[in-house]
Formats: structure tokens, C-alpha cells, sequence
């Protein structure tokens, strides 16, 4: 309704307007007020009542430990119980709340960016559900939900909310939230590339009762079972969250059984501006100003474009300003789109996992922090954008500010963490989906996605395929056990991909390759779901290396079990050797980008991917030769990269270094490097361009002006760039990369088509002529 | 029955003689050099007290029984030969990888926590000694890819020459089918001969684990071979020791399984945390005398605070895959867990929430806390101990140490004093409560997550620091009993005296019990009871290879058996060792339900996902004559003890200061009762009896700590 129109009515008359409105909603759909506040509520007068009195920090110190204890009691139950993948290996997280919704607390282990998410439908039960008579709130209720745009890292991320009461009153909010996996989306495994639609997504679950006043409402998980390739996890996984978090619930009636109510709630109140307080206090320490840094994706997932994700922080006292205005816009039918909820998570797990990690985990360190994101952008896109890999943009927004952080912290004294380059950032792992050996129908992702490479620091190499940025203790697992349950094998399983490495004079910890192959089953198939095959996913710092590119390889039509078996010496374990000498005669050998939507495997098909590594530190002039020399011994440099990388001379055979000859071939190169530079003003002029070349298909700002957004859109004659302020440019969707392949299959027949026909006339004129 | 057991801990060699009826227990100065000598000088010490010579005793006793801290030690210092690995091609970073997780293994919530910062520990076997072989088997011990020896041979001669000098196989699928693990070792003994000088040890992995994993399986076998010459050595000259002085059986070695077994029949992995796993078996055997029930030990020291549970159900918790070091490793030993630092933790002023915290730093014992007045600067537990007026400045530690007041305020001052408004005293009241009450929450977390409550224990509390702080903790957890067992400095060497040899063998086997999808039970009885047949005589075996009867073997099975797909199994007791009938599989998965239940609620199980038993462990054990003792409570017919004298304690949750009776060691007498608020010091240890508690002692010296009923309160 205009202005205009509503100031025709009287007060009363308003009442009426309002009271009918409000009585005749259609649909309950993500509530803007709630999804666009990162911060925690006001004090209640209640809180207000209880902090204004004496407060005795220790005695509070103490109920937040058992606090704690208890969510982390209801942790290791998950961990221990847990039927997902996500659940063995920590994807997963405990938390309790105050009655109005906050999260104050989440367990010590686990992912903690569900500190900065999980608020979100607690919110929305809250203002919709508790008054609403077909549903309301009781003792013995639980909720769940897994639908990002009511407030989740991703879909496949499912919770368990249960209301707390005491003596009759809401006194706080408990939960337990797994990485399920399997969400009955458009490909197995929950994360589909592929995606197209909000609707390809999976089972989109806004926050609805399933458990009622004790009892799991049967009907309900029915449907849920219905709706995905596992029912037997999604039934098996639904109570393993609900037992945890009705023993969270427990603690939490004990404590306040013995501790008071009052207490209980000035205790989690008193956190939540406790960590504020020290989060103001951290900020202060930095140098105001503003810091800059731009990082680029090149996939879509489905095809390869260039999605730029800029991002300027700025220090001002004791807040600090986000600004991800410039990035590319939401495509349509893309799935790497990300909520606002979903891209604050990686700017979060950034400060609660990187710089600040001794800081307890809590929704109010967000509170100083204002971010800004253009409507529309793919960091915040509309509820009408495919989600299914929103990873690709929360991965971003945690790179960014990674990134911009270590030089915030660099020349700052307190630091609570090392000054770090930036840690890999993609999933490269398999998704799966399919039938097992055990004739168990199941969809889900490869642990490898926990040995992301570390990045380099200050003052070390980085580690080796340690974590993923998002988990701490991840576990990449064990093969043995894996293949017990899944019916293929990683015939290459832990190698370290040789030179691949974010060279510096530290250099980023690596990865690892990885080869799979499907046996013994009768459907079988593979997903990858990861951008950076032709644009590094990462930066170095400060002279160091980005991270390699990595595409995916396959070897099509060949069974690699039956070359091992009766001739095992055309197999190697070794990726490398496998693409370049093409041992398997009639085998088609192929690289892709790692955008691989899901694709049914024959007995045998080989599936090759590499884990990451973490972008380097520094001048790689400047990194110990011996140290250079080690990893040629170990293996992970060729002698060619030490000496063409790191310019260290020596023998090949015997791997010592020539001192003198290194010194010289640095020098030379240092003399090198000044005869190739350009003053700065020629450089630009040499290198800037008003816009992005005409022939990339390029999304985002360009330059410093934040304030216009280029992007390709299609149209029905093709690929068309259009450059607008973000909230009028069109609505941008993309052909499927298999219509243009078949079109341009189509042109090229047609093209020799005509080209035969020509062929014909000619010979049909030279016969007539003879 | 005449015994010798003794535990050679980092400072310490306790020994404890039971020699037909009299218990003697002894210490000496551990002698790192050579272990023979701290062990002679501690026997001679209880020889002494029975009046006769090293050799008589020696000639005498049944057994000598060894706990020792040597493979901990040895792992911490890095001393051992350089291992050489081969593993299945394809896998040739499994090791350095460590599953990812293994920069944090080890260390605390916080270093684990700071990914920015985390750094793996300097490698066992770096990559340079690890070498591939081409071949691959299956899940289910399908060869893939056969091994060819030329490949082997190549392998083997690269890593001699790089310098091994002990070698560890760790193929894929190993112990599902061990065919090409052995096939190394055939080709190796071939070309290098375990009869020549110089010969290198070979360890299959296979042969050291039965659990599928390929790398805590190769983390095990290169933490064994890298400690196997070290202990083999120091061991061997203990048992030389022995046999010089009269003693003719061979020794007997404590495993961290529960058990022990001759030298030769031991794997080096075995012994670690033997001497903590010794005291948690000396608490089972007290609680079974004692009928104490449901029991958790805890050892707090200067430096550690472990705990141990010995439930009344008689459920043995295991880690099946528990750190070593820092080294995830499969090895199935009895469930240890280190809560804290004891008495060494650091206290610091906590900027966040305007409070205290204390640990995860401590102080150690060098320079241990500032009132030691060896250089620490920063208060400890122990400084706040002494602040609250609990201990002696000139009798701790027997006179060995004198505290120093002054440095322990100056230390709690200096970190306090800006920020907290508080004289020294009542910081140090704050810092009493809270580690009580974290090592409270520490030990609640242990008990409930198995579903247990903690109000139902009956605390234990041996080391230095326990009698100090335990009527605190427990009165955080509800517990209204606690007992500071006889022998309590020599606890783990007790132990070690009354440990059955026992030897545990398992076997990764998926057996699916109830297969959701197609809703059949499992059937298939007889590859069931064969392969528990098969454990049970590698068990039998192992004890008769010692020299005990076949007869007088006993087995106890094990099953771990999940829901659906969960990965973390639950260990359950069989009540029968053979299934004959589907009603038995009922009864299995029945035993399973309820433990399950009791665990993680009524209601949380998951039938309806399938059960499936994903290992079979059988534990084979011969039950040795034990040392039996009145350790029965009080009747309560006590006098009071007569105090020494008195001076101001302070104690959280009472205002200001309370003039505490202080007791000598001659109120510990039998009979006697000391009531709270007391101090009683011993050359060994300090007793508080916080307010509302008491202490009465029992035979052989057991001190209970009680807690005072309303109406015990009322009448005071």
C-alpha cells in the first residue's frame, strides 16, 4: 500500500487495515527484519532489572563453564552417534540461547560459524510460531529447519531447536545442528551444482514442529524421509539431534535449579556483552582505515566466468565496516548464490577462527561490525536463487577477509593468532551417490574435503592438507573404513601433489591428490563442486604465491581394476603419469573445470582431483635453499621448480645446494625483476582498461568504482554485456552449458553440412562438365 | 602370598612387597641411567622394613610385576631408531597427513583451536623414509593388484640405504587379508637375514592391530618400532637385575590394556600409561573388596590430574584409538582421561569475563609454583593452597620443600592485583573454587556422556593433590564419600600387584545383525563363533606360551556395535560367547539397546537404521591370586583426634577467615575421626576436611572423607 493511500485512513480505520493484514498473510517466507541483523537484541527489562543489581563475575564465570560443559557433553553425544558423514568428522555444533532468541553459547568444538547463523529461526519461531494457536511453543516441543534463508550456513546443515522453560516461562533456547548430507536436492550429497531453481535445492525445510510435547511426530518425519535419498539417515539423524539436545536441556534445568533463574539469565546475557566488549576492545587496537583486497572465483560451477568478490574493511575506533558492494550479481539459475546470513558465516569464521580463536564463540562479536552488500549480489542474493552451493560465496567471504586481516593485524601487538596467508579455500573432494555394496541407497561427500592446505605464516611453512578454515580437528579420515561402507575405492588416496604448492619464502601447506573408481556396484556415480581450475582460488601475501589451479581428470571407458589385475604394468599410482602417458588403449582421457555436476561411473572409470594447498608468504627469493632441497628430497618439488621457482642451484644427483651459484642466480633474478618493472603510473596506464575484454564472461565491478556492476547476460541472440548501478541491472541466467555445447555441435554440423553440399555441387559440376 | 610390584615412574620407582599378609610399600629416586638401581635401592628400603636380604626376598616371591613411564618418556625425548615405512602406493602421505587432525592431537581446546597457528610435531617417520609398493586389496581382502617382489626389494634397499634401522609395513586391508604384508617380510628375510649382525626388525602392522584404519594402524606399529630397542634394552637389564639377585621367573610387564604379560609376549605400545592404568586397576580391586560401587579414580599430582572409572556394572571403557604423545594410535587401552595440570596449573586474571581462570599453562615442577622459590613467577593452584592457610610451609612435600608466603602473594598480586579489587586471600579463594569446580565439570562430563551420575560415585583420590582438593570437587558433583586409599603414594605399584595376565586380540569384522533395507537377521552362527574361537585361542595361546594351564583360562567378549551407519561404535559385554540361535542375536542386540539407552536416553536408539557389530574383541586372562585387604569403611565408632594446633584457614563459600584445627600424621590412626574444618599433614600429603565433612580411617591406613548428613550437621 502507497504512503499516499495509507494516510487516507484514520487510526482506527488503520487498526482494521493492519488487524486484516495481518490475518490474511499468504505465506510466512524469510522475514527481512530478522535476516538482515547480525546483532543481538536489546536487554529486556528483565536483563536490565537483573545486570543493574550487584553482579559477581565469578559466580557468572562459573554457571557460563557449565554451560558450556553441557553443550559440549551434547557434542561428543553427537559426534559419537552421528549416522552423517559430517557428524564423524565434527560438522556439527551445539548452542543455547536467551528466550529472545541470541545465541550465546556454542560448543568448543565444531564448526563454529554456526555461531554467527543458528539466531535466525530461532527469531522466526519466535515472532510467527509462539503466538500462533495452530502451533505455538511448549514444553517438550523441538523445531527443525534447514532452510539457509530462514538462516543457516547451507541446506544440507539440519537443526534441532528445542524451547527451554522453567517454572512455566521461556527462560532460553537449546540446539544441536549435523552436516546431514542428503537433502533430496537435484544431485546426492545436498550440495548440488547443478542447481537451477530454489526448488532443485533439496527439501527446504523452514523452521516447523516435529517433535510435540515429548513425542516425534511420526506423519512428520515421514514426510522428511520422503523426501531424500536417505531415509534412514534422515530418521536415524533426527534423533541423534534431538537426544543431544534434550540432554543440553537437562544441564541447562539443573544449573538453574541450583544456581537461580536470575542467575542463569544474567549469566548469558553478561556473556554476550562481555564478548562484545572485548571484540570493541580488539578493534580499537587496530589502525584505522581502510583495507582493500578483490578475489575472483571462475566458475559458476557450471561454467567458467569471472565472479569478483571485493571487499573494504574499515577500522574506525571500536567498529569496523565490511563493504562487499561490487560483488557479481546473483545468477538466477546458478547455484553458488549465498544469503546474507550464509556470507556473514565465512566473514565470521575469519575472526572467530583465524584471529581471534581464544574468544568464546557467541552471536554478539558480530555486533560492532556493520556489513555492507549490494540487494541482488550473489553475497546476498533474493529468495528466488538457487543456494545449493552457497559454500562458493560463504568460501569467499571468509577468504576476503582473511586475507585483508592478516595485514590489519601485521603491525598491531596484540595478535591472538599467527599473521596468515590465506588458506585454501574449495572443497575439491567427490560427492557421491548411488548403491552400495550392502544394496543401500546413499548421497553424501568424501572427508578429503577437511585437507585443505593450510596457509603460510609469518614466521612458517604452512601445514600440509591440515583443516578445512571452517573446522578445527576435522578428520580427513580413514580409507580403510570408508570403503567399508561405500562401494569405491581411492586408488591414489594420499600423495602429495608435486609442485603444487603456494611458493613463497614460506611456502602454503599442500595437498594431496586423489583418485577414485567405482567397483562392485550397480549404479554408481561422482559430483565435484569446487571453482579454481583456471583462476587460482587464492592469493599469497606479501610476495607469496597464490594456490595452484586444479582441474578435474577423467579416464572414460576403460575398467582400471581389470588393467590392475591383468596388467598392472600399465597402471601407475600417480595422476601425472597417468594423463600424460595414456597408458589404457580406447581409453578417452579428459580435464574438466571442477564444476562437475553428478555423472554415473562405470566399474573402473577413474576420477582424478587434487586438495589444495595454501597460498604462500613472501619473496620466494628469499626462502632457505635447504629447506628447498628438502621437499626435492621428500618429493614434492621437482628439481626444475627449485631452480626455476626458487632459483637454488644444484646437483641433481645428489641434491646439494651451490651456495655461491644460488646467491647469483637470485641476484640475477632480483636485477631481472627491476629491468621488467614499470614505475606505477606506466603500469596503469599499460594495464587498466575502462571495462572488462568484451570476450569474458565477467560479473562484478570493475576497478575502483563499486558503484556499477558489468555483467554478461544472455539474451536471445547471444552473450550481451551490460553495465548498471546493481539494483537495475536485469536479472541474470545463463544458458545450460550442455544447449550451447549442442548448439555449437549443431552450427559445426551445419557448417559441414554446407560444406558437403558444396563439396557435392562442385564434384556433380566437374562430373556434368566431363 | 609373597609379590613384589612396582611402578617406575618420571621421579619415582614406588614399590609395594606383599609378603604373606604384611604390606610394605617403598620409594626411591627413579635412576634413568639404569633402572636397576632406583629398583634395588626401593626394594632394599621394604627389605629393610621385613628385615631381610634383596636376594631372600627375590628367591621368594611369585612374581615381580613392572608398570613403567619409559615408552612415554622415550617418546617425548625422541629417542629411538630411525624407522623406515612401506605402504601401499597411493598412500604414501597417510603418515605426515595424520588424517589431517594430527597437528591438534594432544594438545588442549585452545591450541587446537588456533588453526593460524597449528604445526604438526616433527615426524616419527618423515617422508624421506617412507617408500610405496604397488598393490592393492579390497575392503573385503579381494586382491586388486598383486604384490611383485622385484618392487619390494626395490623399496627395501631404498630405505636401508637411506638409513632405517627398524622397518614397519602398513599394506591397505591388511588384516583383512594379510597375504602381502607377509609377502614383505618373506622377500626381506630373504635378502637380509634376521640371523646377521645388524639385522633390522620388521613389525606388520597386521600383527599389532586387528582394527581396520590404515593410519592409526601404521601409526601404531611405527610408535612400537620406534620405541621397541629402547625398551627391549632397559627392560632386559631390569630382568637380568632380577635373575642376578635369585629371581628365576621371567617378569612380568603391566599392559595399558588391564593386564599383563611376560617380556616376550609384550609390544612396547603396550606399556604406556601402564603405571595411571595400574592405579585404575588397584581402585576396581579395591572397590570389589571394599564394595565401594560405581568408583572414579583420580591422580591428581603436581603436574597431572587423570581420572578412571570403574563402574559397579563391571563395563570396561576403553579407548580403542587413544594419543599417545601426540599420536592417534589403535591400541585398545583402558579409558584415561587428564582434566587439568593438579597442583602446577597456572592462575590468570581472565580480562573477558573479569575473573579467574586457571590452566591449561602450568608451571610444572620446574620452576613449579612461585612459593617453591625456584624462580616461578606466576601463581599456581598450589600458591593459592598455601594463601588459604592449607599447608605447611615447612612440612610440604616432607620438609623437602619450604614454601615461601611471601612469593605466592607477590604472585597472585602481580597478576591480580590491577584488575580485582581483592587482597591476595580471597583471590586465592576464588582460584580453590575454581579449579574445583573445573575439575568437577571435567570428571561430570566423563561420567554422564556414559551415562552415569556423578552423585552416584564414590570418589578415589591418590597423588600428591588429591587428598587437598577432593571434598571440594566432590561437593560440586554431589558426592558424599570419598576414599584416599591405603598405599595411596604407591597406589599404581599396588595395582600392578593384583593385575591378571590377560591379553586382548580383536578383529574389524562387519556383521550386520538387523540389515534395515532388507529386514533379515543375521544367521550366520557358525562364521560368528569361528572367529571368536579364533581370538580365543590367539588369547590362549599367548597365556600358555607364559606357562599358565589352558585350563584356567578365561575369556571375555566384546562386541562394538553401532546403529545404521554411525562411525563411533559402543563396546558391548556378550552374556554368551557363541550365538546358537537367532534368539541369542535378540539377546545381543537387547544388551545393546539397553547400555545404549542408558548412555544417550531412553528412547535414543535407532533400531530401525540396522545394527551392526563392526568388531569382535575377546580378552583372555588368567585370574592370579590377589592381594587381599580389609578396606571396608569405618563402622563410625570413632574418637575424635586430638589436634596439634590450629590457625585461619579460609574456604570459598564461608565468610572470612576459620580457625581450622591442623592434625599430624597420629590422627590417621584407625578409630580416629578429624572434623572439617581441618587440616592433617602427613610427610606424603596434606588432608583438608573443607566444612561439613569429615575423615575417619579404615584399615591399612584408608582415610574416608565423609560428608556430614543435615541432621551429623545439626547435632555439631
Amino acid at each position: 500500500m502507497s504512503d499516499a493511500a495509507a494516510a487516507q485512513f484514520t487510526p482506527e480505520e488503520q487498526e482494521w487495515v493492519d488487524a486484516f493484514l495481518a490475518g490474511t498473510t499468504l505465506f510466512l517466507g524469510p522475514d527481512p527484519e530478522i535476516m538482515n541483523n547480525h546483532r543481538m537484541a536489546p536487554r529486556t527489562a528483565d536483563e536490565d532489572r537483573l545486570l543493574s543489581g550487584p553482579v559477581d563475575a565469578n559466580d557468572l564465570d562459573r554457571v557460563r563453564k557449565r554451560i558450556v560443559a553441557g553443550l559440549d557433553e551434547a557434542f561428543e553425544m553427537m559426534e559419537q552417534t552421528g549416522a552423517a558423514p559430517g557428524a564423524k568428522w565434527g560438522d556439527l555444533t551445539s548452542a543455547v540461547y536467551s528466550a529472545s532468541g541470541d545465541l550465546i553459547h556454542i560448543s568448543t568444538g565444531g564448526v563454529l560459524a554456526f555461531a554467527s547463523v543458528l539466531h535466525y529461526p530461532v527469531r522466526f519461531i519466535n515472532k510467527y510460531w509462539t503466538g500462533d494457536p495452530s502451533v505455538g511453543v511448549h514444553d517438550g516441543d523441538a523445531f527443525i529447519h534447514n532452510d539457509a534463508r530462514y538462516g543457516n550456513i547451507h541446506n544440507t546443515d539440519q537443526s534441532m531447536i528445542v524451547p527451554v522453560f522453567y517454572d512455566g516461562e521461556l527462560i532460553a533456547w537449546v540446539a544441536t545442528i549435523i552436516h546431514e548430507g542428503e537433502n533430496g536436492a537435484k544431485e546426492p550429497g545436498g550440495m548440488p551444482s547443478s542447481s537451477e531453481s530454489a526448488y532443485d535445492d533439496g527439501i527446504r525445510m523452514s523452521p516447523f514442529k516435529i517433535v510435540e510435547r515429548g513425542v516425534i511426530r511420526r506423519d512428520v518425519l515421514t514426510f522428511l524421509q520422503n523426501s531424500v535419498r536417505e531415509p534412514k539417515l534422515q530418521y536415524q539423524d533426527l534423533k541423534v539431534k534431538l537426544y543431544s539436545a534434550l540432554r543440553i536441556k537437562e544441564r541447562v534445568l539443573a544449573l538453574v535449579e541450583e544456581v537461580g533463574r536470575d542467575a542463569f539469565i544474567v549469566s548469558l546475557r553478561k556473556s554476550l556483552e562481555d564478548i562484545e566488549a572485548e571484540a570493541r576492545r580488539r578493534i580499537s587496537a587496530l589502525a584505522d582505515g581502510t583495507y582493500r583486497v578483490n578475489f575472483f572465483s571462475d566458475s559458476t560451477l557450471r561454467e567458467n566466468v569471472l565472479l569478483k568478490y571485493p571487499c573494504a574493511i574499515t577500522v574506525k575506533g571500536d567498529e569496523l565496516t565490511v563493504d562487499w558492494r561490487g560483488a557479481a550479481p546473483q545468477i538466477m539459475n546458478r547455484a553458488f548464490n549465498s544469503t546474507l546470513g550464509s556470507s556473514k558465516c565465512g566473514m565470521n569464521q575469519a575472526f572467530l577462527g583465524f584471529f581471534w580463536p581464544d574468544l568464546p564463540r557467541g552471536i554478539s562479536v558480530m555486533n560492532p561490525i556493520e556489513v555492507l552488500a549490494d540487494e541482488g549480489s550473489c553475497v546476498n542474493p533474493g529468495n528466488d536463487a538457487p543456494l545449493g552451493q552457497s559454500l562458493q560465496g560463504i568460501f569467499k567471504t571468509f577468504g576476503v577477509t582473511q586475507a585483508l586481516f592478516a595485514k590489519m593485524q601485521y603491525s598491531c601487538p596484540e595478535k591472538y593468532g599467527s599473521v596468515i596467508a590465506p588458506w585454501f579455500n574449495q572443497i575439491n573432494t567427490f560427492l557421491f551417490g548411488g548403491v552400495t555394496q550392502h544394496g543401500e541407497f546413499v548421497g553424501n561427500v568424501c572427508a578429503d574435503l577437511n585437507g585443505m592446505g593450510g596457509g603460510a605464516r609469518a614466521h612458517r611453512d604452512g601445514e600440509h592438507s591440515m583443516a578445512p578454515f571452517f573446522a578445527a580437528m576435522a578428520d580427513i579420515g580413514e580409507q580403510e573404513i570408508i570403503e567399508d561402507d561405500v562401494p569405491f575405492l581411492q586408488l591414489i588416496s594420499k600423495k602429495i601433489k608435486r609442485d603444487a604448492q603456494g611458493f613463497g619464502k614460506h611456502r602454503g601447506g599442500m595437498g594431496y591428490e586423489i583418485a577414485v573408481a567405482a567397483r562392485g556396484t550397480p549404479l554408481w556415480g561422482f559430483a565435484t563442486v569446487s571453482s579454481g581450475s583456471k583462476f587460482p582460488a587464492i592469493p599469497g601475501l606479501f610476495g607469496g604465491y597464490g594456490c595452484p589451479t586444479y582441474p578435474l581428470a577423467k579416464i572414460k571407458g576403460v575398467n582400471a581394476f581389470e588393467q590392475m589385475k591383468d596388467a598392472p604394468e600399465t597402471w601407475s599410482f600417480d595422476y601425472e603419469t597417468l594423463m600424460n602417458s595414456r597408458p589404457f588403449a580406447g581409453a578417452r582421457y579428459s580435464t574438466h573445470h571442477m564444476g562437475m555436476g553428478f555423472e554415473l561411473a562405470e566399474e573402473g572409470e577413474v576420477y582424478m582431483i587434487c586438495q589444495g594447498a595454501g597460498g604462500g608468504y613472501g619473496d620466494v627469493l628469499e626462502r632457505d635453499p635447504e629447506a628447498v632441497m628438502a621437499e626435492v628430497e621428500a618429493g614434492y618439488l621437482t628439481s626444475e621448480a627449485a631452480r626455476e621457482i626458487y632459483f637454488v642451484v644444484h646437483d641433481p644427483a645428489t641434491l646439494a645446494v651451490d651456495t655461491t651459484g644460488t646467491e647469483a642466480a637470485r641476484a640475477a633474478e632480483r636485477q631481472a625483476r627491476l629491468r621488467r618493472g614499470r614505475p606505477y603510473t606506466e603500469f596503469v596506464k599499460l594495464w587498466v582498461t575502462p571495462e572488462p575484454p568484451a570476450h569474458l564472461p565477467y560479473y562484478g565491478s570493475w576497478g575502483d568504482d563499486n558503484g556499477i556492476i558489468h555483467a554478461t547476460a544472455w539474451t536471445t541472440h547471444g552473450p550481451v554485456r551490460v553495465a548498471a548501478p546493481a539494483n537495475q541491472l536485469p536479472q541474470i541466467f545463463l544458458p545450460d552449458p550442455n544447449v550451447i555445447a549442442l548448439a555449437t555441435k549443431q552450427a559445426r554440423i551445419a557448417e559441414l553440412e554446407t560444406r558437403v553440399n558444396e563439396l557435392e555441387g562442385g564434384m556433380s559440376r566437374l562430373l556434368e562438365g566431363s | 602370598m609373597k609379590r613384589i610390584s612396582v611402578d617406575i615412574g618420571g621421579t619415582f620407582t614406588d614399590c609395594f612387597v606383599a609378603w604373606d599378609g604384611r604390606y610394605i610399600q617403598a620409594k626411591a629416586l627413579t635412576t634413568h641411567h639404569n633402572l636397576s638401581q632406583g629398583f634395588n635401592e626401593a626394594l632394599d628400603h621394604a627389605c629393610t622394613t621385613l628385615n631381610l636380604g634383596r636376594d631372600d626376598v627375590l628367591r621368594e616371591v611369585d612374581s615381580v610385576r613392572y608398570a613403567t613411564t619409559l615408552g612415554t618418556n622415550a617418546l617425548i625425548e625422541r629417542r629411538g631408531p630411525q624407522v623406515g615405512l612401506i605402504v601401499t602406493a597411493g598412500f604414501e602421505a597417510t603418515i605426515p597427513l595424520s588424517r589431517g587432525r594430527g597437528y591438534g592431537e594432544g594438545l588442549d581446546e585452545l591450541a587446537r583451536n588456533d588453526m593460524s597457528s597449528g604445526t604438526r610435531p616433527e615426524p616419527l617417520v618423515p617422508q624421506t623414509l617412507i617408500r610405496s609398493v604397488a598393490e592393492r586389496v579390497d575392503y573385503s581382502g579381494t586382491v586388486l593388484m598383486e604384490l611383485g617382489r622385484d618392487d619390494v626389494r626395490q623399496a627395501l634397499r631404498e630405505l636401508i640405504d637411506a638409513g632405517a634401522e627398524a622397518l614397519v609395513v602398513c599394506l591397505t586391508n591388511a588384516i583383512e587379508n594379510p597375504a602381502h604384508e607377509l609377502r614383505v617380510q618373506e622377500v626381506f628375510l630373504s635378502e637380509y637375514p634376521a640371523h646377521q649382525l645388524g639385522a633390522v626388525p620388521m613389525l606388520l602392522s597386521h600383527q599389532l592391530s586387528g582394527r581396520k584404519g590404515e593410519y592409526v594402524r601404521a601409526t601404531s606399529a611405527i610408535v612400537d618400532g620406534f620405541l621397541h630397542a629402547t625398551m627391549y634394552y632397559a627392560l632386559s637389564e631390569l630382568e637380568q637385575n632380577l635373575r642376578e639377585h635369585g629371581y628365576p621367573r621371567p617378569m612380568l610387564i603391566i599392559h595399558n590394556s588391564g593386564g599383563m604379560a611376560q617380556l616376550n609376549s609384550t609390544d612396547a605400545l603396550q606399556t604406556i600409561h601402564s603405571g595411571p592404568v595400574a592405579g585404575i586397576s588397584a581402585s576396581e580391586h579395591l572397590a570389589g573388596q571394599a564394595s565401594l560401587g560405581n568408583v572414579v579414580a583420580t591422580d591428581m599430582g603436581g603436574t597431572s590430574f587423570d581420572i578412571g572409572l570403574v563402574p559397579a556394572d563391571g563395563v570396561k571403557h576403553y579407548d580403542f584409538m587413544p594419543v599417545i604423545d601426540r599420536w592417534l594410535v589403535s591400541v585398545p587401552m583402558i579409558h584415561l582421561v587428564t582434566l587439568g595440570a593438579g597442583g602446577g596449573s597456572i592462575a590468570s586474571y581472565d580480562r573477558l569475563h573479569q575473573s579467574v581462570k586457571v590452566g591449561p599453562r602450568s608451571a610444572g615442577s620446574d620452576p613449579g609454583p612461585a612459593c617453591y622459590d625456584r624462580g616461578g613467577l606466576l601463581p599456581t593452584v598450589t600458591d593459592a593452597d598455601l594463601l588459604l592457610g592449607y599447608l605447611t610451609p615447612e612440612r610440604y612435600a616432607g620438609g623437602q620443600i619450604k614454601l615461601n608466603r611471601a612469593r605466592a602473594e607477590f604472585a597472585v598480586d602481580e597478576e591480580f592485583g590491577d584488575h580485582l579489587d581483592l587482597d591476595p586471600v580471597e583471590v586465592a579463594r576464588l582460584i580453590k573454587a575454581e579449579v574445583d569446580e573445573q575439575m568437577a565439570n571435567g570428571m561430570a562430563k566423563e561420567l554422564r556422556i556414559r551415562g552415569y551420575l556423578p552423585e552416584e560415585f564414590t570418589m578415589l583420590a591418590y597423588g600428591g593433590n588429591g587428598p587437598l582438593h577432593c571434598c571440594g570437587i566432590a561437593a560440586h558433583l554431589g558426592m558424599d564419600k570419598i576414599l584416599a586409599p591405603p598405599y595411596s603414594s604407591v597406589f599404581s605399584a599396588l595395582g600392578a600387584g593384583n593385575m591378571p595376565q590377560l591379553h586382548i586380540h580383536e578383529r574389524s569384522v562387519p556383521l550386520i545383525l538387523f540389515d534395515a533395507t532388507s529386514r533379515a537377521m543375521f544367521t550366520d552362527f557358525g562364521r560368528f563363533n569361528a572367529i571368536v574361537a579364533e581370538l580365543e585361542a590367539k588369547g590362549r595361546a599367548d597365556l600358555e606360551r607364559q606357562g599358565l594351564p589352558a585350563a584356567a583360562v578365561r575369556h571375555r567378549l566384546e562386541l562394538d556395535m553401532r546403529y545404521g551407519n554411525q562411525l563411533v561404535t559402543m563396546a558391548v559385554v556378550a552374556r554368551r560367547t557363541r550365538l546358537e540361535s537367532i534368539r541369542d542375536v535378540v539377546d545381543l542386540m537387547q544388551v545393546f539397546s539397553e547400555d545404549y539407552g542408558r548412555r544417550f536416553g531412553e528412547g535414543s536408539q535407532s533400531p530401525e537404521a540396522g545394527i551392526r557389530v563392526t568388531a569382535l574383541r575377546v580378552a583372555s586372562y588368567v585370574q592370579g591370586e590377589t592381594i587381599e585387604f580389609d578396606a571396608s569403611p569405618p563402622d563410625g565408632r570413632t574418637t575424635a583426634a586430638h589436634p596439634a594446633g590450629s590457625r585461619r584457614c579460609f574456604f570459598p563459600g564461608t565468610e572470612g577467615p576459620v580457625e581450622t584445627a591442623v592434625f599430624d600424621e597420629s590422627a590417621l590412626e584407625p578409630g580416629l575421626a578429624v572434623h572439617g574444618p581441618a587440616v592433617v599433614t602427613t610427610p606424603t600429603t596434606t588432608y583438608l576436611v573443607q566444612p561439613g565433612w569429615r575423615i575417619e580411617t579404615g584399615a591399612h591406613g584408608a582415610i574416608w572423607f565423609l560428608a556430614n548428613s543435615p541432621e551429623q550437621e545439626d547435632r555439631r
